[in-house]
């Protein structure tokens, strides 16, 4: 329990951005809530690594690392009863977080006007390669295609060779965080004045904004710094990670072992900073829908009939 | 149009790196008072890391917008005393000097304390385990970590004391190499623009100097839809090409296929045909093309901003954008003591004697004209 107890999120996304965000508010103690889609659930657990690189729904190291501290519940909110049902979640939510294409939540009546309109001190995250508006809203996009297009790829790597990505998932990565200040700051202002906002994060303009060196020496001397040689960001990702894995400081107690049912203990990076009076909430990731009961039946008010019409249905 | 959300927050900033100024410029565009406190002799590392003196740098421009500027050195008992007393009248404290520096001068998180019992300190650290980098992400944690304590002093009336190390931040964007070498005990090999699943994945070169875009295809139609476009359907059939397994296996041969055909198109027009069919493609943009892009421009992410010395240029707006408040640039970073004045003596309430005392003693930085 952290005084962000009372802060309640609603993790629609399906991306590593806004499971991200979503995450370290977990972290810092928010009663965060991940919905999922029925049967296959949060597509990222399906991605690797896995233990003894076995495929498992509840053992993907992405989805194991982006999701602690959350609970899950699975809803289908493409359909109209599932849609109602997220209505009536959002009515006790504070924050919600998405990364869907633009304009996809509203045109299931989900959008942030209407959440907006039945709980007004809502703030809504969206996290996206490309923002709300603008001609690339709609575009598709990888972690790869967002860092091409934000600037990143084109400072990193040696200057007589290609541009490079950085490895992981730095682009979208580095927009969750975005999120989470956006929100965080956002949420803070929402609890005193008792009206939200939607936030429109877009990871093309959070790399922008990061090649401060780059953007400034054009903008003030029109002089194309390019690809810097004393710091091929790719490399420096790589030594970063294998600095990390071998030698962790015990005293430090950054890293941290979590156990899970089903995949099993292992060591997880704790903290992105250490906040003398927020403890770090150091805690597994659910299972897929291992809290629809008591989300649906102990804090919805469902009954178990009414939950298992709806689990025939296919919406939960 | 209501209120920006940190409005009627005064934010000290102390720092002097580009972690903590990009920190604390977050909080200035969410409209937060960020009053940029600096010594005298050196101002800020990145005034002086541009090579030219006072406010010129492009840089020391591009991360202090929005902010208002004081020389005070705090060498100086009589410096320190007036910072305390700003600190009373602030929410929080950012720096980056370090654990030494700070016990050197006195300004730990207890004489905050001492001086404003609900304060906040965000205190950064950028070195660590000798990984250093130039980036400034730990700057956006500390950003997030002020909109947190906000919101537990508002619930419980209590400060603290944050700790960001550069270091961990990073890490945590990394989570599941840490994982997964605790899964497997294998780490990380470099991999280049290939990924684990998708391929063709790389960026390719295009007509032009120095042009190239960058493609990922997911799945098999995908692919299809990528040899339609490239007028090629018949290779979404061939054997070496035809599922994920074999397109992973064969994406050498494959990638100069893609390239012979991106050689002939701009980056441009290759994304607009890829995206047509549903293929994830980017333009590989570098900063130039960053001021003209089509996106960037209609999203109203370049602003101009004039400084009195600087001139005209644009610079990147705020990195998110909120329906009710929408943030822009207020303010050109400020000149070195520049709003003394408002701070001295409106804030402090020092008479204009004081203040002279003070500039003549060294501890207060005057404007230079």
């Amino acid at each position: 329990m952290t005084s962000l107890s009372v802060l309640r999120v609603l993790d629609l996304s399906e991306g590593v951005a806004g499971a991200f965000c979503a995450k370290l508010l977990a972290g810092f103690g928010a009663d965060v809530i991940k919905i999922e889609r029925p049967g296959a659930g949060d597509p990222l657990r399906h991605h690797g690594p896995f233990p003894d690189d076995v495929p498992h729904g509840e053992k993907s190291a992405l989805f194991l690392y982006l999701n602690t501290g959350k609970r899950s519940i699975t809803l289908d909110i493409a359909k109209r009863s599932g849609a109602l049902l997220f209505r009536r979640l959002a009515e006790g939510a504070e924050v919600v977080v998405e990364s869907f294409r633009p304009g996809y939540l509203a045109d299931l009546g989900l959008g942030y006007r209407s959440l907006s309109r039945i709980k007004p001190r809502l703030v809504m995250t969206s996290v996206t390669p490309f923002g709300q508006n603008g001609p690339y809203a709609g575009y598709r996009a990888t972690n790869l295609t967002t860092s091409a297009a934000g600037g990143r790829m084109a400072v990193a790597g040696e200057p007589d060779r290609g541009p490079l990505e950085t490895g992981g998932y730095q682009a979208e990565y580095l927009a969750g965080l975005h999120a989470f200040a956006a929100t965080a700051v956002v949420a803070f202002s929402a609890d005193a004045t008792e009206v939200g906002q939607h936030i429109d994060v877009a990871a093309m303009e959070c790399l922008a904004t990061m090649l401060e060196p780059q953007v400034s020496s054009w903008a003030y001397e029109k002089r194309d710094i390019g690809r810097r040689v004393d710091n091929e960001s790719g490399t420096t990702f790589l030594r970063t990670v294998q600095k990390a894995l071998e030698a962790p400081d015990p005293a430090h107690s950054f890293f941290q072992e979590l156990d899970h049912p089903v995949a099993g203990r292992f060591t997880y990076p704790g903290p992105p900073f250490r906040a003398g009076a927020i403890p770090w909430q150091a805690a597994r990731a659910p299972l897929l829908g291992e809290h629809n009961e008591q989300v649906y039946c102990g804090e919805l008010g469902l009954s178990r009939e009414e939950l298992t019409a709806l689990f025939a249905s296919g919406v939960v | 149009m209501e209120r920006l959300p940190l409005f009627g927050h005064r934010i000290l900033d102390l720092t002097t790196g580009w972690s903590g100024a990009y920190g604390t410029r977050l909080l200035a565009d969410m409209g937060a008072e960020v009053i940029k406190v600096e010594a005298l002799n050196d101002g800020d590392s990145l005034r002086a890391s541009m090579g030219r003196s006072d406010s010129a740098g492009a840089m020391f421009n591009h991360v202090n917008r929005n902010k208002y500027g004081c020389g005070l050195d705090l060498g100086w008992p009589e410096g320190r005393g007036l910072f305390l007393r700003l600190v009373a009248l602030s929410d929080v404290v950012v720096e980056d000097f370090g654990a030494p520096v700070a016990a050197e001068l006195g300004l730990s998180y207890e004489a905050f304390r001492s001086a404003r019992a609900d304060a906040i300190l965000v205190s950064l650290s950028t070195q660590g385990t000798g990984v250093t980098h130039d980036d400034p992400v730990a700057g956006v944690a500390a950003a997030a970590a002020v909109g947190l304590a906000l919101w537990h002093r508002r619930r419980t009336g209590e400060g603290q004391k944050v700790e960001v190390a550069q270091w961990e931040t990073m890490v945590s964007l990394m989570g599941e190499y840490v994982l997964g070498h605790s899964m497997n005990g294998r780490p990380p090999e470099p991999i280049g623009n290939r990924h684990s699943f998708m391929a063709p994945h790389g960026s390719y070169r295009c007509a032009g100097d120095d042009q190239r875009v960058a493609i990922a295809v997911k799945d098999d139609q995908q692919f299809a839809a990528l040899c339609r476009v490239m007028g090629r359907p018949e290779l979404a059939a061939e054997p070496r090409f035809a599922d994920v397994v074999s397109r992973y296996h064969n994406q050498d041969e494959l990638d100069g296929i893609v390239e012979e055909w991106t050689r002939q198109h701009s980056p441009e027009a290759v994304t607009e045909s890829l995206q047509a069919v549903g293929v994830a493609a980017a333009p590989v943009l570098n900063a130039p093309a960053l001021f003209d892009d089509p996106h960037l421009r209609a999203r109203g992410f370049w602003e101009s901003v004039s400084h009195p010395e600087a001139g005209t240029w644009d610079l990147d707006g705020v990195p998110w954008r909120l329906s009710r408040s929408p943030a822009h640039i207020r303010l050109p970073a400020p000149r070195f003591g520049e709003h003394n004045e408002y701070v001295l003596r409106g804030l402090l309430g020092l008479s204009e004697g004081d203040v002279r005392e003070l500039v003549e003693a060294g501890i207060v930085g005057r404007p230079s004209t």
